[in-house]
């Protein structure tokens, strides 16, 4: 399908079918508009001016640029295990009031995984992983690093057993850097493909939110250790990452801070809870998506003054990027991507984690069950109501399983709201795309 | 006027399974698929990221 936006006093024309992106100019998009059924006003052009547009239109279509018919792919079948997030604790010590985890405990006991289990839960990971070289473990909580021990330990376990079977892991973890000291950071800097640091930005929202076991703000706590991290980090991925709720609309002004804080790769979440005063409501929508394109502005214009740096939403790889098997499996949750619970249990995801109806499995019985696996190897875009009309949906993939379920109480039924702030951060990313082409070729 | 920004590598259905789960990122709430790197290209280019 054809998608024709604005941004701005930009007119841009993004192709699904084959995914190109293009620019025109007023006539065109208005012409390419009123032809989409939209309300466009093109009674002033000429038939020479029509002409010539229906010209462009044609050549783009020859050359398969332009209304291409859409992808015949399908998720490919297959039954290899790539990645594991370990909740290797459900403890925290943190008391964040919007935390999908119930302050770290997942509403259940607050209890450490033993590294038995956690080796168990690597082995798991291994004999389960067919013929794929690179597989990756996240360590996720509760806090993680309130069992940095337990992770070292695993972590020289993986890489043994992974070399001794010709295999590779990649290593992230998840932290709010409470606990995040040189001996953390020397041994992440070492191990850790990634590390993905908590915070929300200004200290006045992080501080609301975030707080301590004695309900005292945690920015003064851990600004100074990402910094330090940060500066430690060389060229190894992370990022700095942070949720918005209701009481930061301007949420802009958070990543800019951290921007300024001297962090260059930064993302920023919208909240998943029913709090009430912090959920994300329809009301609030036309404020997030101006407070996007207020992102996106300054965005460009740091990269201008080459001050630029890595939001995780503007990023969309319309060159390369995943090929089309891929763009329509969705996440690979409860298919090829699980968490482990501390005493062994496995879940589709770490938002499942806790449900028993999502219960898939122990690492102990080394086996899944098939029935929950086949309902998530068969989600794909194609199942999703709503999607196949987007503009969207081979670049969202038809969003998160949980966020769909928890929202909607379907998986295959997208959150709408969620809908509205993917389909703005696309616009975004692809008027980032051309923006940055242009300065390029200045 | 129509200008080309974007013009994709043909789009294979390659189905390698080399892709990271696309969960293993930054966000883990709003993940999208598109905003990711095929990792076997990734890696192709970039041979040390496997052998080191």
């Amino acid at each position: 399908m054809v998608h024709v936006f604005k941004y701005k006093e930009y007119n841009y024309i993004y192709d699904s079918g084959s995914g190109s992106l293009h620019e025109c100019d007023d006539k065109t998009y208005g012409y390419l508009a009123h032809m989409l059924g939209q309300t466009a006003d093109i009674s002033y052009l000429t038939a020479d001016e029509i002409k010539e547009i229906e010209s462009d239109i044609a050549s783009l279509k020859d050359a398969g640029l332009l209304f291409k018919e859409e992808t015949q792919a399908r998720p490919a079948k297959s039954n290899e295990v790539k990645a594991l997030c370990i909740h290797i604790c459900h403890d925290c010590n943190l008391r964040c009031r919007y935390c999908f985890a119930d302050e770290g405990a997942y509403h259940s006991e607050r209890e450490f995984m033993s590294e038995e289990t956690a080796k168990r839960a690597i082995d798991f990971l291994i004999e389960n992983s067919g013929n794929r070289k690179v597989l990756e473990v996240d360590f996720f909580g509760g806090e993680p690093l309130m069992c940095l021990q337990t992770i070292k330990n695993v972590v020289y376990y993986a890489k043994e057993k992974a070399a001794a079977k010709g295999k590779k892991f990649l290593f992230t973890t998840t932290t709010n850097a409470l606990l995040l000291n040189d001996d953390a950071t020397k041994f992440f800097n070492e191990e850790m493909e990634n590390v993905v640091l908590s915070l929300d930005g200004r200290k006045e929202v992080h501080d609301a939110i975030r707080k301590t076991i004695n309900g005292k703000g945690s920015f003064d706590l851990v600004i100074d250790n990402i910094k330090k991290f940060v500066a430690s980090r060389g060229d190894k991925h992370y990022y700095v990452r942070g949720t918005y709720t209701a009481k930061n609309l301007d949420f802009a002004s958070d990543v800019l801070f951290l921007a300024d804080n001297g962090f260059d790769s930064i993302s920023m979440e919208p909240v998943v809870t029913d709090i009430d005063d912090l959920q994300i409501k329809e009301e609030h929508l036309p404020q997030i998506l101006a407070e996007y394109e207020r992102l996106c502005d300054e965005y460009l214009k740091r990269y201008e003054e080459g001050k630029g740096f890595n939001f995780f939403h503007f990023n969309v790889d319309l060159e390369g990027g995943p090929c089309l098997s891929k763009r329509v499996s969705a996440c690979g949750a409860g298919n090829e991507y699980f968490s482990v619970a501390p005493n062994g249990d496995l879940y589709p995801c770490h938002q499942f984690v806790g449900d028993e109806k999502f219960k898939m499995g122990n690492v102990y019985e080394g086996k899944l069950d098939g029935g929950i696996r086949g309902t998530f190897a068969e989600n794909c875009l194609f199942t999703r109501k709503k999607c196949g009309d987007c503009f969207a949906k081979y670049i969202c993939s038809g969003g998160c399983n949980a966020n769909n379920y928890h929202f909607t109480g379907d998986m295959n039924d997208p959150y709408g709201i969620t809908c509205e702030m993917m389909k703005k951060r696309i616009e975004c990313g692809m008027h980032v795309l051309a923006r940055k082409r242009e300065l390029k070729n200045k | 006027m129509i200008k080309t920004i974007a013009k994709p590598a043909e789009k294979k259905v390659t189905a390698c399974g080399e892709c990271r789960s696309t969960c293993q990122s930054a966000c883990k709430t709003s993940c999208t698929v598109g905003n990711q790197s095929c990792e076997r290209i990734t890696r192709e280019e970039n041979p040390e990221k496997i052998t080191k």
